[in-house]
């Protein structure tokens, strides 16, 4: 599903940040993406949802050569994925209900489904109840779960999430990564970015990252 | 269909939402915007009526023609049925110099004897009334009739009409190039004002991207702000218009009643109206287009 091959990464006036990256991810995988802090792992995950250009080498995105992709192509590619950015990236000038609905506002999704759409994402995370709210009144954990209902509304086939759990306790931490696997069990690619694994009975497939460099670590049970 | 129509209803409302989270800043949007474009149409009104007057002035060309004083008689009569059989002369009023002196006397209320003045200083007069208004038509038929004996002067009437009208034509022209200028001026001004807006909504533009939003769907809104902009301003422009107008008349009518006659302005017709509204919501529109692509492309470094 996702392919790269031989690819490097250079921001302007850096030096290379990944270093010959090759990798294959397949539909349905649970992919873990772990490195320490700087390692590259969100300009990974950049790379895959075409956020940010390959300096050289090629990215195939089902059977899709990224690097051939015209602009006004980008933004229908984009909407295949659903993302959960780092520092969340949420509208706090709305309310969670509005926050969720943007996607669909996006996507020119059937405006007769979106209110049903957006209280089903809600519910899937658990603030069904808070959709009147501001994002500003929730607590980290329930605005990590308010970005991931905005990422799963347009069911998407590829979730990535950049350190979802970071900042978490541990319960909250588990609930959030729990929701991911509910994903994962119906079909959904999650590729997750952590700085260490954390501890799962679910299958998955680690791409260890340290100094920009891929070490390929064999799939673990 | 539905869903295309249900995308704009959403940017519109995204739009007014952005008005009325700004409000004072809208408002103030609206006033520079009605009270720039009150300068040329206030001054567009004062001409389109000033001209509605001076069309209602009836005129045509009117040349009259005095005679040699010492001219014979034989020659008063070939110079009438020359006139006559003139194409361009409608109208034809000959008048003796006896009857001029007596008109001028009466006028004058004196006699000739009382006065001393003895002998007719006037001369034989045909006044004639041209059936064209082309000066072209009109100055060879004059000089045409300057070459004929007999003929002293010749004087041409009802021009002023048609002065007074190409001046009028001119400020026309006038207030529509200042009309243009100051438009620019608001597409700049506007421009300026979507382009600091475009900053608060930064965060929204960049998550917009980067879940798939096209261009198309990010300006929107900013385009329909513009437009609401312009509908504002052209509303207050129609607003002052309307005050100027009725404390003109108010004005008007207490003159009249000093020296008589009528003096009214007219307001603008609807579809002048409507075409003032336009013109400010395409200013608004073409500002925001400005300002919200420059933002975009901002963000459009890499893809
Ligand atoms: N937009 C950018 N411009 C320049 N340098 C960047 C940019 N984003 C990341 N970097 C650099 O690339 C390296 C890897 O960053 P990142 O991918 O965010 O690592 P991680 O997510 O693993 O912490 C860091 O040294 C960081 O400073
Ligand atoms: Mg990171």
């Amino acid at each position: 599903m996702i392919k790269f091959t031989n690819v490097y990464k250079r921001y302007p006036g850096e030096m290379d940040v990944l270093q010959d990256i090759s990798l294959a991810i397949n539909a349905g995988e649970l992919v873990f993406v772990t490195g320490s802090s700087g390692a590259g792992k969100s300009t990974l995950l950049k790379l895959i949802s075409a956020v940010e250009k390959p300096t050289s080498g090629t990215i195939f995105f089902e059977n899709q050569n990224l690097s051939y992709l015209k602009k006004n192509e980008m933004p229908f590619l984009r909407r295949k994925f659903g993302m959960i950015f780092q520092d969340h990236k949420l509208l706090y000038d709305r309310t969670c209900f509005d926050n969720v609905l943007l996607p669909l506002a996006i996507n020119d999704s059937d405006p007769s489904d979106i209110g049903r759409r957006v209280r089903a994402a809600l519910n899937k995370v658990g603030l069904l109840e808070k959709e009147k709210l501001m994002p500003i009144t929730l607590s980290g954990g329930e605005q990590q779960r308010l970005a991931i209902a905005r990422a799963i509304v347009s069911r998407p086939s590829v979730l990535i999430a950049d350190e979802p759990t970071a900042n978490l306790d541990r319960g909250y931490a588990d609930e959030i990564m729990n929701i991911f696997y509910s994903f994962q069990q119906v079909g959904v690619t999650v590729i997750i970015s952590s700085h260490e694994i954390p501890p799962t009975k679910m299958k998955y497939k680690e791409l260890h990252i340290s100094k920009g460099s891929l070490n390929n670590v064999p799939l673990l049970t | 269909m539905f869903r295309f129509l249900h995308n704009h209803y959403h940017a519109l409302i995204q739009g007014l939402i952005r008005i009325r989270a700004n409000w004072i800043g809208s408002v103030m949007m609206f006033l520079v915007i009605g009270i720039t474009l009150s300068l040329p149409t206030t001054g567009f009104l004062l001409i389109q009526n000033a001209s509605q007057i001076s069309n209602k002035i009836q005129y045509e060309a009117e040349l009259s023609i005095f005679l040699d004083k010492e001219i014979k008689a034989e020659q008063v009569d070939f110079l009438h049925s020359a006139l006559k059989k003139n194409s361009l002369v409608k109208k034809i009023h000959f008048e003796p110099k006896l009857v001029a002196w007596e008109k001028l006397q009466a006028q004058l209320n004196l006699s000739s004897i009382e006065d001393g003045v003895s002998k007719n200083p006037l001369p034989d007069a045909f006044f004639i009334s041209l059936n064209t208004l082309e000066t072209k038509k009109i100055d060879s038929f004059v000089s045409d009739l300057k070459a004929l004996e007999g003929i002293e002067e010749i004087v041409l009437d009802g021009g002023w009409v048609k002065k007074l009208r190409s001046i009028l034509y001119l400020i026309k022209i006038g207030i529509v190039i200042l009309g243009c200028l100051l438009i620019t001026v608001l597409v700049v001004v506007i421009t300026n004002t979507v382009r600091l807006q475009t900053l608060t909504y930064q965060n929204e533009i960049e998550v917009s991207r980067l879940i798939g939003a096209t261009n198309a769907f990010i300006q929107r809104p900013f385009e329909y702000t513009g437009l609401i902009y312009g509908l504002g301003g052209g509303l207050v422009t129609l607003g002052i218009l309307k005050i100027i107008l009725v404390s003109f008349n108010l004005v008007a009518d207490r003159v009249e009643n000093l020296i008589g006659g009528n003096i009214t302005l007219n307001t603008f017709s609807v579809e002048q109206s409507i075409f003032i509204i336009i013109i400010a919501m395409f200013a608004g529109w073409i500002a925001s287009y400005i300002a919200a692509k420059q933002a975009i492309h901002k963000l459009e470094k890499n893809y």
